[in-house]
């Protein structure tokens, strides 16, 4: 086996956790997306809905870089007993996470497709009708349920920072000298 | 954060956890993820409604109709929503900076000690939330008036700003994460450490 890097103080092989900058690109985008959505649905305005399409899609490519990175980094960790079931509860959902994120920007997909509102999709000239941009209810419950699921992920995920300290050199440290037992 | 005004802050009723706030979570770091997820993803669509045409041939490779008046759409909305929030960002980054009690023994990977860095990224702050706001400004008066209907929505002093402050972004960015993964601030098992605690029996 070749020699791999030497892990730093913050147990890493380079110098600050990733993981946590990557799920910038989920936890915004999937949270303004439903502030788009509530005000789209109130507004009926097609851009709107559009920019939660977009937010959405690059939350679905950036959720996987998430996790990748985020199992490598767990995986690297010092950790002590206490930290486990938080980390597994936070391993759990996000891999649930991941499933729901691409599911339900793949029927946003779906919907945007139904709208037609782009060239070419409609005669020329013609302004498609609001109405048709509007979303379903059910789709807003599909996604107030993954607004929740992830406020309650970026909480597991900020108790492993913060609370236990992961990758935080002053516990990496401790926790490599034995002083946490 | 010395004693005296952890006292202070008790008459009032404000009351310190261990983490040194009266709360149990950082606010700051988990605001950021909005700023920055939003900001940065505002840049990368105006950059990308701007060489659409060169985007043309991926998006048809997956089927994906686009027009790129859409990508200035969310380089528009993405960039308000980042300004509205980032107020609120700076705003809980300055409240925990103040209760902060940064350790004097540390350097940071740059060099840095705690002092210095919470000194740069609390001013940086402050400056970032002032470009933010004017470049939304700028970005208002582009989709407005100035450009309006055009296909190039943005000109390219903007993109080449909005890249500039993708590099500021990055810098400014790593010094916060050294305040939090170098220096330990506001972290509860960090303090149990410092003050010869055992956060494995205290956190179970």
């Amino acid at each position: 086996m070749p020699d791999l890097p030497p892990l730093n103080s913050s147990a890493l092989p380079y110098p600050d956790p990733m993981h946590p900058i990557i799920v910038h690109f989920v936890i915004a985008m999937v949270l303004f997306a439903f502030c788009c959505d509530v005000i789209g649905y109130f507004t009926h305005a097609p851009k709107l809905s559009n920019v939660s399409f977009w937010n959405m899609l690059v939350a679905s490519i950036a959720i996987f870089f998430a996790i990748i990175v985020g199992q490598f980094e767990a995986g690297l960790a010092p950790t002590y007993p206490a930290v486990e079931a938080v980390l597994t509860r936070h391993q759990i959902i996000g891999w649930s996470l991941s499933v729901l994120v691409v599911g339900i920007t793949a029927w946003r997909f779906v919907l945007r497709s139904s709208f037609a509102s782009f060239e070419g999709a409609t005669p020329e000239g013609a302004t498609p009708s609001r109405s048709l941009f509007k979303i379903p209810p059910a789709y807003l419950g599909a996604a107030t349920f993954l607004v929740v699921l992830v406020c309650l992920q970026v909480y597991l995920g900020s108790q492993l920072v913060w609370e236990y300290g992961l990758h935080v050199k002053p516990v990496v440290q401790a926790i490599e000298q034995g002083d946490i037992k | 954060m010395n004693q005296q005004l952890i006292d202070q802050l008790q008459q009032i009723g404000i009351r310190l956890g261990a983490n040194g706030l009266p709360y149990s979570l950082p606010i700051h770091p988990n605001l950021v993820h909005l700023t920055l997820g939003l900001f940065i993803i505002a840049v990368l669509f105006d950059v990308a409604g701007t060489l659409f045409p060169l985007l043309k041939p991926v998006l048809k490779a997956f089927s994906i109709p686009a027009l790129s008046s859409e990508f200035y759409d969310i380089g528009w909305y993405n960039l308000i929503a980042a300004v509205g929030v980032t107020f609120f960002t700076v705003a809980a980054g300055f409240f925990e900076l103040l209760l902060a009690n940064p350790p004097t023994d540390i350097k940071s990977d740059w060099g840095l000690g705690a002092g210095t860095t919470m000194l740069l990224h609390g001013v940086g702050g402050v400056l970032l939330l002032g470009v933010f706001a004017g470049m939304a400004v700028w970005r208002g008066f582009q989709r407005y008036r100035w450009r309006q209907g055009m296909r190039q929505q943005v000109q390219w002093s903007y993109l080449a700003v909005g890249t500039v402050m993708l590099g500021v972004l990055f810098v400014h960015g790593t010094l916060g994460a050294h305040l939090g993964g170098d220096f330990g601030l506001h972290n509860t098992a960090g303090n149990m450490v410092r003050q010869g605690e055992n956060p494995n029996q205290l956190l179970q």
